[in-house]
């Protein structure tokens, strides 16, 4: 059937034709064939997601739902309504589109159940609302697409799971609706089509790869009379060259990997700005209006640069940038190709982007990370798998729809692909959970939340239920953040030193907020910065965290964590080869290369197949630097795990620091003769064997697997989520989800949830997957450099220590230290 | 310099700290009980029990596990001291409807407790009715020229009290801990909450203010396996 002539004749004033892939989406649609469509950016891809829509309630106008439209921002599907609703009005269509967020008005949210738009445009968490009421049947018996904006995006996340599940009810509720999902690029289409076509595997799912634009222009910034450092993050070397290239440029987006790189970048880049260029920042700790505000000046065409994290990474097209700049570590070749996507939306033209290494490894990671975006190499992630606590709030909302029939209800979570392989055992577990908590004492019987009926039926016990489960949905939880308060700093009086007793006024101007965690190993007096301005630590109390003005010029503690992406696995590689084959040094700046051959004669290069463990002492302590590049991640938790090893081979660690590059363990034994006389051996120190009781052993106490469980109790429904306002604060779950940890963990330690923290942390915060991979690649291929001094290589590592959180036995040696200074106290020494 | 022979010891890990307060000598244990060897005596404070089981009824299933890992507990710090009384400083129970909640196997723990020593049970905010559970129940105990009571004050000098949970926060070169503590200053001691469930509280932050003289402070904290008397210097917020 032929296009509408309403939409065939919008196209033609506008002077534009159909496209390729929007035609290729439109016939998947007309054969009853759902279609997974990867494009890059600016490709009309929206338009090539609803195409089909608007030709069907052309041809056949409707009451009721006939599309549902789901993105992973709030602000896109605002967006996408101004792109929608204006071809629609333009069309003369007629056809009735609403977004849904957590921000409609709950008169709103309340009406469109009951007389629901043609098009709803909404987001994950709303759709499992939805779908936990009782009219949820009724309201989608007729639903005829859904159409899943930036998927790459969604599948890699707890997200992915719960809209999976949400896709499979839907499938069950409205057996004849299809799908249409956009996409980047990604690593492995075919496994995003599998997920795409799970809900449906009797419908055909076809795969559509757009046109890639024109190949992207890249560059490294260099400057010749710049250095670029050993270490750092702060990029300062390449301000004055950056600050003249945003000048030559209409719009530039300067993306970077955490937010305080984006304080200090705009800071640095502020401080030259002597035209007066518009430069604006956006990242997640600004409030939302500000963030809006940047987003319109951007899209007015009224900045000339916006400094940005991964807030910017999707969504809203920006007609007029027509450079992207990468700050730091590119991380991985996806992450830059959307990146880069985000600079000039025509494909005939190619995109201009430049990338800025604010240090020397980071020179390599850049330089290996433009031969893999010339090549257009694809490292993202795939999608994720199985989370049990995922689960456990799907069936209860399912549940608070209708009473769970629990034979059919197994087969529908299974075509969620994420669950595709749930076993009835594990599922039935789930269950457990969910009604009574799942423990082996069943001591909750008469507090059950769901109750098995005579028909065999799961229900829920009372409305209450229902209730509780509205305010949790969700799988995005926020860390607990403390509001940062400017103070009058006291007076600090020698004798005063470090006992925080005098008091402090509290009735100064909010800063802003910060992360919980980042305030509990600062000492009153430290300076970080905060607001792109220098602070000194005060002091905490409850929720707060209080600051003066400190005339410090440099912070003293750097709040740059390394930001949440390790380096790709395809990047690390491409480091590796370049470091082991001087043949490719040529590109390098000089200095870098100096510092390769300098490396290559004083100790020896990092070989591309085998890893490099150099030994060496340094003022009192013997350290080990070992080069694996695997990412920060699994670093930490290779330190942890080989400190606790050294520790029994009576070495006497002190502590270690992580890169994204390598690792670096000091102590006070002499690492380099336990090898050479062969008390210490290198390859039972590095056998994959860690992983068994070491790695046990060490979970048992590690903060991070607390977090991890924090978060997994919160969306299973264990522990409530924070609300504004009411009840707990952020600081108080944590120290009781930390309380309960420890006594699930010490009583049942295979009780569901531990194993879904277990889980997430081994690919989470603890990346303890890529750690074994590594640790198989590198067995028996490990190659000892002992050396009188300190290597070029280990310099940046070692710079790290003191600007970076330390590890090792640390939490108990702080007492320890606290305790002797006691003893020279009561001994006069001090 | 008693305190500073304590820490000395704690230094060359030697297991036993002493903890010297209104003229008698304490053990404090790593697991937040205080063993008066003169007396054969176990204090503890703030067990809190069946304190997750009180949260069922509003839909939190928490483990129900802290009552028995308390009760673990206390058993191991009687086999190992070989303490023949045991007194428990209010808010044993999270809430007086515990002592009616205990799981079977619990009730039976804590019942062979009951047997083996002399229990008494000081009354606390959480748990202010008498119960029949066994032992002795009373509000407040003078014993020794020691006051133990549950709520910690001012102005009655050897008070040995719980019901502030104190924990101690010290920050060295980059590392952090923070750990449940006992802290005294000659005139008031306060003990660490020893339940399973409990949180813990700052000693520097605003519940604690006022309550000690801060030039005689004493802070012993509960390390793994071990006591740490610490440094006042290195204490912080948060």
């Amino acid at each position: 059937m032929p296009l509408h002539p309403k939409i065939t004749g919008w196209f033609e004033h506008k002077g534009w034709s159909v496209r390729q892939h929007q035609l290729a989406v439109l016939e998947a649609s007309a054969a009853g064939a759902s279609a997974l469509l990867i494009a890059p950016t600016g490709a009309g891809k929206t338009l090539a997601g609803f195409l089909p829509t608007l030709d069907d309630l052309a041809h056949h106008p409707r009451q009721g739902i006939h599309t549902l439209y789901i993105s992973p921002l709030k602000a896109l599907a605002v967006d996408v309504q101004r792109n929608l609703v204006t071809p629609i009005e333009e069309m003369g269509l007629g056809i009735k589109v609403e977004t849904r967020t957590g921000d409609t008005p709950a008169s709103r949210r309340q009406r469109q159940r009951i007389d629901p738009p043609n098009v709803l445009l909404t987001t994950p968490e709303q759709l499992a609302l939805l779908l936990s009421h009782a009219d949820a049947a009724h309201m989608f018996r007729h639903l005829k697409r859904i159409v899943l904006d930036e998927l790459h995006a969604m599948v890699t996340s707890k997200r992915g799971e719960l809209l999976a599940l949400g896709l499979a009810r839907l499938a069950m509720l409205a057996p004849t609706l299809r799908l249409t999902a956009l996409s980047a690029t990604v690593a492995r289409p075919d496994l995003l089509r599998d997920w795409l076509a799970a809900p449906q595997p009797e419908a055909e799912t076809r795969l559509l790869i757009g046109q890639g634009g024109a190949s992207p222009d890249l560059a490294i910034l260099t400057a010749e009379d710049a250095h670029v450092p050993w270490a750092g993050h702060s990029a300062l070397w390449a301000i004055p060259k950056l600050y003249e290239t945003i000048k030559q440029h209409r719009t530039t987006l300067l993306f970077v990997n955490t937010r305080s790189q984006a304080e200090l970048l705009f800071q640095n880049l502020w401080a030259v700005n002597e035209d007066s260029i518009a430069i604006a920042m956006h990242h997640g700790s600004l409030a939302v209006e500000q963030r809006r505000r940047v987003e319109a000046a951007m899209a007015a065409g009224q900045l000339q640069a916006v400094v940005c994290t991964s807030t910017l990474d999707l969504g809203i097209d920006w007609g007029d940038v027509d450079l992207v700049v990468q700050i730091g570590a590119p991380k991985g070749s996806s992450r830059m190709l959307q990146r880069i996507g985000r600079a000039n939306h025509r494909l005939d033209e190619p995109s201009k982007a430049l990338f800025v290494p604010a240090n020397r490894f980071e020179v390599l990671e850049c330089e290996a990370a433009l031969e893999a975006v010339a090549i257009r190499a694809q490292d993202s992630e795939d999608p994720v798998t199985g989370g049990l606590d995922v689960l456990a709030q799907h069936v209860l909302g399912m549940a608070c729809s209708a009473p769970l029939e629990p034979l059919g209800f197994f087969e529908e979570v299974r075509r969620a692909w994420p669950y595709r392989d749930l076993d009835w055992q594990t599922f039935e577990r789930v269950i457990d959970f969910v009604a009574t908590g799942g423990y082996a004492l069943r001591a909750y019987e008469r507090y059950a939340k769901l109750r098995k009926t005579p028909e065999g039926l799961w229900r829920i016990s009372n409305a209450q239920v229902a209730q509780q489960y509205r305010l949790n949905v969700g799988t995005i939880i926020e860390e607990p953040m403390v509001r940062v308060r400017l103070v009058k700093g006291r007076v600090r009086k020698a004798e005063d030193k470090g006992g925080a007793t005098g008091p402090i006024g509290r009735f100064g101007r909010v800063l802003g907020e910060m992360e919980e965690y980042f305030f509990n190993s600062l000492s009153r007096g430290d300076t970080f910065l905060f607001g792109s301005e220098v602070v000194a630590f005060e002091g905490m109390f409850e929720t707060e965290a209080y600051v003066s003005r400190s005339t410090a010029k440099d912070p003293k503690i750097p709040s740059y964590m390394g930001g949440r992406f390790p380096l790709s696995t395809y990047l690390a590689q491409g480091v590796r080869k370049l470091l082991s084959d001087p043949g490719h040094w040529s590109g390098l700046p000089e200095q870098v290369g100096d510092w390769l051959a300098l490396q290559r004669d004083v100790s020896i290069l990092p070989p591309a197949d085998s890893m490099l463990v150099e030994t060496f002492p340094r003022g009192d302590q013997n350290y080990l630097v070992c080069y694996p590049f695997e990412g920060r991640l699994a670093h930490q938790t290779l330190g942890m795990l080989l400190t606790r090893r050294l520790e029994r081979a009576r070495a006497r660690p002190l502590g270690f620091v992580a890169s994204d590059y390598s690792l670096a363990i000091w102590g006070l034994g002499d690492i380099s003769a336990m090898i050479r006389t062969g008390r210490l051996s290198l390859d039972q120190l590095f056998d994959e064997d860690m992983l068994g009781d070491d790695l046990e052993d060490w979970l048992y106490e590690s903060q991070l697997m607390r977090r991890t469980f924090r978060n997994c109790a919160i969306i299973a429904g264990l522990i409530e989520r924070r609300h504004p306002g009411k009840e707990k604060t952020g600081r108080q779950i944590t120290v009781s989800s930390d309380i309960i940890y420890d006594v699930l963990y010490e009583h049942e330690p295979d009780h569901i949830l531990i194993q879904a923290t277990r889980r997430d942390a081994a690919r989470g915060l603890l990346d303890v997957e890529r750690l074994g991979q590594a640790l198989k690649r590198i067995r028996k291929h490990i190659v000892h450099k002992p050396l009188d001094r300190i290597s070029p290589l280990a310099v940046p590592i070692l710079l790290d220590i003191g600007k970076t959180p330390i590890f090792g036995e640390g939490r108990e040696s702080a007492m320890a230290d606290a305790a002797a200074e006691l003893i020279r106290e009561a001994l006069g020494q001090t | 310099m008693n305190y500073a022979r304590a820490a000395l010891a704690a230094d060359q890990n030697e297991a036993t700290v002493l903890l010297n307060f209104a003229g008698h000598a304490f053990e404090p244990l790593p697991s937040g009980g205080l063993y008066w060897h003169a007396e054969c005596t176990l204090l503890v404070a703030d067990l809190h029990l069946e304190k997750f089981s009180s949260y069922a009824r509003r839909g939190a299933l928490l483990p129900p596990y802290d009552t028995g890992l308390t009760l673990k507990r206390l058993e191991a710090d009687i086999a190992r001291t070989g303490a023949e009384r045991v007194i428990a400083l209010g808010d044993s129970f999270h809430r007086d409807e515990g002592t009616t909640t205990l799981l079977d196997a619990d009730r039976l723990r804590l019942m062979a407790l009951l047997g083996k020593t002399h229990w008494t049970w000081v009354s606390g905010n959480h748990d202010p009715s008498p119960h029949g559970l066994g032992g002795v129940c009373v509000p407040v105990l003078e014993h020794r020229g020691l006051t133990l009571t549950h709520e910690p004050r001012r102005g009655v000098p050897g008070l040995v009290g719980g019901h502030l949970h104190p924990a101690a926060h010290v920050v060295s070169e980059g590392r952090s801990v923070r750990r449940p503590c006992f802290v005294h200053d000659g005139a008031v001691l306060v003990l660490p909450a020893y339940g399973s469930s409990t949180g813990s509280i700052n000693i520097l932050g605003p519940a604690f203010a006022g309550l000690f003289d801060l030039r005689a402070l004493e802070v012993t904290m509960l390390g793994r396996g071990r006591v740490y008397p610490v440094s006042v210097r290195r204490l912080v917020g948060g």
